[in-house]
């Protein structure tokens, strides 16, 4: 028997981790979203009390963040090195290549994974950079809550979307979070292991609403944000 | 329908071997019957070929009833044509339109490598069989054969599996030429009958490592080997090649 | 009729064990010779063809610690062309309750053979039909069952029992592939060393004993020799000499035929099976004939229009204006009777001018009365691949639409001639399944032909290849001699021969037109005139081939042509001897119908007195007539009666 961490080299343990990290991604996606809908609450300090609870963690925030981190970049390692060994695997090329349709999961959102992830990878980047580290805004925004000195992070974003470039470049990742989502959803519990045939397409959907409640979850802040700031919300 | 003899140009894919650079080469042909089968097409062109001392196009296939697995045509870019569950032998004529422009491509894998025209090597598939894909059991060395009830649905769904044909499509089909189908149509089906249960592991792991080894791709879930499948075998054989080899490695 | 009398004595031994029928088989094992298993691996042993027989043999000779070297041409052990087999395989388990045994089996075998085979060989077989079904249920086959969980049996053409065994419309895939499994293992192990896309030119033969063969690499040409104890052709039948069949593309007599021309007997090489439930031919372009399963023919009816020429729509033709035929000629058979009978009562209604579709030449397989009767959804969990499968080829939809249906080339009961031991008269030269002649007389019955392969492959090479092996311990011979160096270079001299024609015709031409004269004239109904045009027209056209036929290409590369044009020149010899085969047997027999030789209602009629024997033909060489050999068959057993199916 080869041992465990040969055998999650191969194929299939590429990609039940891929499936592994995938689910936990897409577990920290719907949190992330409920944290981000704090902005909605009817207490305007939520948000900003959030953010302050879970930096208030400390070394639990850092572990957390750490395995986020180990998660993610796992996740982006065996993506390209599936999308590296694709190649390996047929040296020359169809001329001409159709899908043929029936219960091929082919599409739009499928074909682009490899793109659709490099670019979330290079987003969440800059967005770990924007808006925990600050680093395109001047100045730090602070504000008291109940005595207490925070971050004042609500201002941080309604100013980041104030800025049609930001709102517009955010709104474009989220599609294209949603889409790697589509497949991504589907992929992952198929590489874990479902396996019964007529439950195969009411995955496929659950993945689809799946992608879509979290891509338009995301995008509804910056854009709501957006208008609420155009017509003097 | 109508009876009428089609045209049909064709875009084939010439390579004398190995070595060599593939190219297209074009022909059009003005006698196609609908009623023709894509290979009785074939067969007309190399006559007309060879009427004119030229080398036929060299293409495999034998039983043309879509059940030996020779032949591997991927026709207008999608394995064995546009039909579902059929194979390049059992797809007709009457699936075109006259004036259509057909292109013929072979099976393109690292692991299946190039012989002639249209024509490649899948032994890969024979040294994963070889791997593990039997159940050890020497000649008279058997009980009698209701010995072992097999449930219906069992029984059904091994017979699913054992379907395959061995034609390649898959592979062929695969944005990433994975082996999975082939590979996890073989797993399952012994998987789900009680005479494959004393090897089951060691099967599922050995079939896994001689697939690695040849060198096919990863399986992404598109699950365009099923839609290319001639016998349309359920990417279900994938999940359960997976279970099948992590309950192997884990245990 | 005129019966020749001047058969000399049959001077071969056809090793039937003494002693009564049932016990045969046993006391045979009994007394065989055994092998030492320290000493089974000094031998080394050739299995050409990796079919039912093949493979089955193969991966039990290694198991037993034999070297084998196994050869396909296929690109794939896997794709031999038993795979295509749809509808299953006859056992003797008696699962049903319905009263079957082991002597009901040989019996219904050598009746539907219409006794024209031996007693003792058919008695085996039916004898170990019931190992065969354990072997394959060991291996992983995955017959049909019932919801108890045990095995499902279903009747088959010209059986009155539920003994056949299946794994949906495609049991010889099945079987196929797990004696491709066991061949694989053995592989693995290192016990057989497997060489696909190779094929069998030549047998080398030394001091009268097979002794190896010689094969063309079909990627490369190469030509090479391979020295072995023994050899096993299992190689399947010869249907392609009607160049339409239901047989594979590849599948040809070359290997066997070039065994005959090295002094192994051909028996009864007229005996051809005609199916009769296949699509018809749809044009001139057609390269293959697809057959649906007989087990159709449980469920639906077969039926003409009563008028000549009704040219109306099958499901516009009012029951009174249709003639069930089968039904009627047969009543208590009914759609069941055997192939032959099927097939040739399908020709004269055609003949009468009452087929149907564009060419006449088909009848109609009709389902609306079994769908009216157990629903549309039974009849697909059945059928429904087949009828998916006809479909694809016709374009109609048989659940609404009647299938239409003509005979068509199938299997070859004839082959090369065998002893008891499977073993041809040359020492050392086994054959095995189709390829030989022993167990289906002169028409086989449906689902015979697996448990034939497999019983051949499984159950009976493996003792008696010992037998030979520890009796005779052969001689080693190298690969170095001189007999070797004879065949190699009379293959390489056909090989540029062929290739050094550059004549006008193609190959397929002259397979087409081989194949037209076949049918007409050694197809379902033969007569003395048409025979004896056909022997003077297959000389003329094989004379023509050899000086006008084009092989495109080369020889040292992969080159399908070329294969086919050694194929079709086997072909052009092998179409003669059955011709002068069939005009020797004087009376009807089986798939063997000669128009001189029908009772007045115009069914087969035998003639046992003179003709309840094997015509085993021996090879003089090139050019030269082959010389009629006779062996007696005797039954002891079975009182020999006219078949009847009404």
């Amino acid at each position: 028997m080869p041992s465990i961490s040969n055998a999650l080299q191969t194929t299939i343990g590429r990609k039940i981790l891929t499936g592994i990290t995938g689910v936990f991604l897409t577990l920290f996606l719907v949190a992330h979203l409920a944290g981000n809908l704090t902005l909605f609450s009817p207490d305007p300090d939520a948000f900003n009390l959030y953010a302050h609870f879970l930096h208030e963690l400390g070394p639990l925030l850092w572990i957390a963040e750490i395995i986020l981190v180990v998660l993610f970049l796992a996740h982006a390692y065996i993506g390209i090195s599936i999308y590296r060994r694709r190649k390996q695997s047929r040296p020359e090329n169809y001329n001409y290549y159709n899908s043929k349709g029936g219960p091929s999961k082919q599409n739009a959102a499928s074909k682009t994974m490899i793109f659709t992830g490099i670019i979330i990878l290079l987003f969440v980047i800059l967005h770990v950079m924007h808006f925990k580290y600050h680093l395109f805004s001047p100045e730090t925004y602070m504000t008291t809550i109940n005595g207490e000195e925070m971050v004042d992070l609500t201002r941080h974003v309604e100013t980041a979307f104030h800025n049609i470039w930001i709102v517009l470049g955010y709104t474009a990742v989220m599609v294209l979070i949603g889409f790697h989502l589509k497949h991504g959803v589907w992929s992952a519990f198929v590489s874990l292991g479902a396996s019964n045939p007529k439950r195969l397409p009411v995955i496929y959907t659950v993945g689809g609403i799946v992608a879509v409640l979290l891509s338009v979850g995301f995008l509804f802040i910056p854009i709501y944000i957006y208008l609420r700031h155009l017509f003097g919300g | 329908m109508s009876n009428e003899n089609m045209t049909i140009h064709l875009k084939v894919w010439r390579q004398k071997g190995p070595e060599t650079k593939g190219f297209f080469e074009d022909h059009t042909m003005d006698d196609v019957n609908p009623h023709m089968s894509f290979l009785e097409m074939l067969d007309l062109l190399n006559e007309q070929l060879m009427e004119q001392r030229k080398e036929p196009i060299e293409f495999d296939h034998d039983c043309r009833e879509g059940i030996c697995g020779s032949c591997n045509l991927v026709i207008n870019g999608m394995a064995h044509g546009p039909e579902l569950r059929t194979a390049a032998c059992q797809l007709h004529m009457r699936k075109f339109s006259d004036g259509d422009t057909i292109t013929i491509e072979p099976w393109r894998a690292r692991a299946f490598p190039m012989i002639k025209d249209l024509v490649v090597d899948r032994s890969a598939f024979d040294r994963i069989m070889a791997a593990g894909g039997y159940v050890s059991v020497k000649t008279g060395n058997a009980p009698d054969a209701n010995a072992i009830p097999i449930p219906k649905h069992e029984a059904d769904l091994a017979m699913d599996y054992a379907t395959c044909i061995g034609c390649g499509a898959c592979v062929a089909s695969c944005p990433n030429s994975s082996a999975s189908l082939f590979t996890g149509a073989k797993i399952s089906q012994l998987a789900h009958l009680p005479q494959g249960a004393p090897e089951r592991k060691k099967r599922a792991v050995a079939m896994v490592n001689q697939m690695e080894k040849e060198g096919f791709g990863d399986c992404s879930n598109f699950q365009e080997c099923e839609a290319a499948c001639p016998v349309g075998i359920s990417i279900t054989a994938i999940a359960e090649m997976r279970k099948e080899y992590m309950k192997a490695v884990l245990s | 009729m005129e019966v020749p009398k001047n058969y000399k004595p049959f001077k071969w031994d056809s090793h039937i064990p003494p002693g009564p029928l049932k016990e045969k088989w046993s006391s045979h094992k009994n007394n065989i010779k055994l092998v030492n298993p320290n000493n089974k691996r000094k031998h080394n042993v050739i299995v050409v063809g990796t079919g039912l027989a093949g493979a089955s043999a193969a991966a039990s000779l290694a198991e037993l610690g034999y070297n084998v070297k196994a050869f396909c041409i296929q690109d794939s052990a896997r794709r031999a062309h038993s795979i295509a087999a749809q509808g299953g395989i006859n056992a003797a388990k008696n699962y049903q309750n319905d009263g079957d045994s082991v002597w009901r089996l040989f019996y219904d075998t050598i009746k539907g053979g219409d006794y024209r085979a031996r007693e003792a060989n058919v008695y085996r077989l039916a004898e170990v039909s019931n190992n065969i079904i354990d072997q394959c249920v060991a291996q992983g086959v995955p017959f049909a069952r019932e919801y108890g969980g045990t095995l499902a049996n279903r009747s088959f053409g010209g059986a009155q029992l539920s003994r056949t065994f299946y794994a949906r419309g495609q049991t010889g895939q099945q079987l196929l592939l797990g004696a491709y499994s066991s061949l694989s293992q053995a592989i693995q192990s290192g016990k057989v060393q497997m060489y696909a896309r190779e094929e069998m030119m030549d047998l080398v033969v030394i001091d009268g004993k097979a002794k190896g063969i010689i094969t063309r690499n079909l990627v490369n040409g190469k030509i090479k020799r391979h020295a072995a104890d023994a050899v096993l052709l299992c190689t399947g039948g010869y249907g392609n000499v009607y160049y339409l069949s239901t047989n594979a593309k590849n599948s040809n007599v070359t290997a066997a035929w070039r065994c005959h021309k090295r002094g192994a007997l051909f028996a009864n090489p007229n005996f051809t099976q005609i199916h009769p439930t296949c699509i018809p031919v749809s044009g001139e372009y057609q390269s293959k004939l697809t057959l649906m399963s007989e087990s159709l023919r449980n469920d639906g009816r077969v039926w003409v229009p009563k008028a000549k020429g009704d040219k109306r729509h099958p499901n516009e033709i009012p029951e009174e204006e249709r003639d069930y035929y089968l039904e009627r000629i047969y009543p208590s058979f009914g759609n069941l009777v055997p192939r032959d009978v099927a097939s040739r009562n399908a020709k004269n209604v055609c003949d009468e001018g009452r087929g149907v579709g564009e060419s006449g030449l088909a009848v109609y397989l009709d389902f609306r009365d079994a769908i009216k009767r157990d629903g549309q959804s039974t009849i697909a969990e059945k059928y429904g691949n087949l009828f998916e499968m006809y479909e694809k080829i016709t374009g109609e939809n048989p659940y609404e639409v009647p299938m239409r249906i003509f005979p068509a080339v199938h299997y070859t009961m004839g082959g090369l001639w065998v002893d008891y031991n499977l073993m041809s008269n040359v020492p050392g030269l086994f054959v095995l399944g189709e390829a030989n002649f022993s167990d289906h007389g002169a028409n086989r019955l449906g689902a015979s032909a697996l448990m034939q392969g497999l019983a051949d492959g499984y159950f009976v090479i493996p003792y008696t290849l010992g037998n030979y092996i520890a009796g005779d311990n052969p001689e080693k011979v190298d690969e170095s001699h001189e007999a070797f160096d004879k065949a190699e270079k009379e293959v390489v001299d056909e090989v540029n021969k062929l290739l050094n024609v550059k004549g006008e015709k193609t190959i397929l031409a002259y397979h087409r037109e081989l194949g037209k004269i076949m049918w007409d004239k050694v197809g379902m109904a033969r007569d003395e005139a048409g025979l004896k045009e056909a022997i003077s027209q297959i000389s003329a056209l094989r004379k023509e081939y050899w000086e006008n036929v084009f092989v495109p290409g080369e020889s040292a590369t992969y080159n399908k042509y070329l294969e086919y044009a050694f194929r079709v020149a086997d072909f052009l010899e092998l179409g003669e001897l059955m011709a002068r085969d069939a005009l020797e047997r004087r009376e009807s027999c089986g798939g063997h119908f000669r128009e001189e030789s029908q009772t007045p209602e115009g069914e087969a009629k035998r003639d046992d007195e003179n003709y309840a024997k094997v015509f085993a033909w021996e090879y003089t060489g090139p050019e030269k007539p082959q010389e009629l050999h006779v062996e007696d068959l005797v039954f002891e057993n079975v009182k020999l009666t006219q078949r009847s199916y009404k």
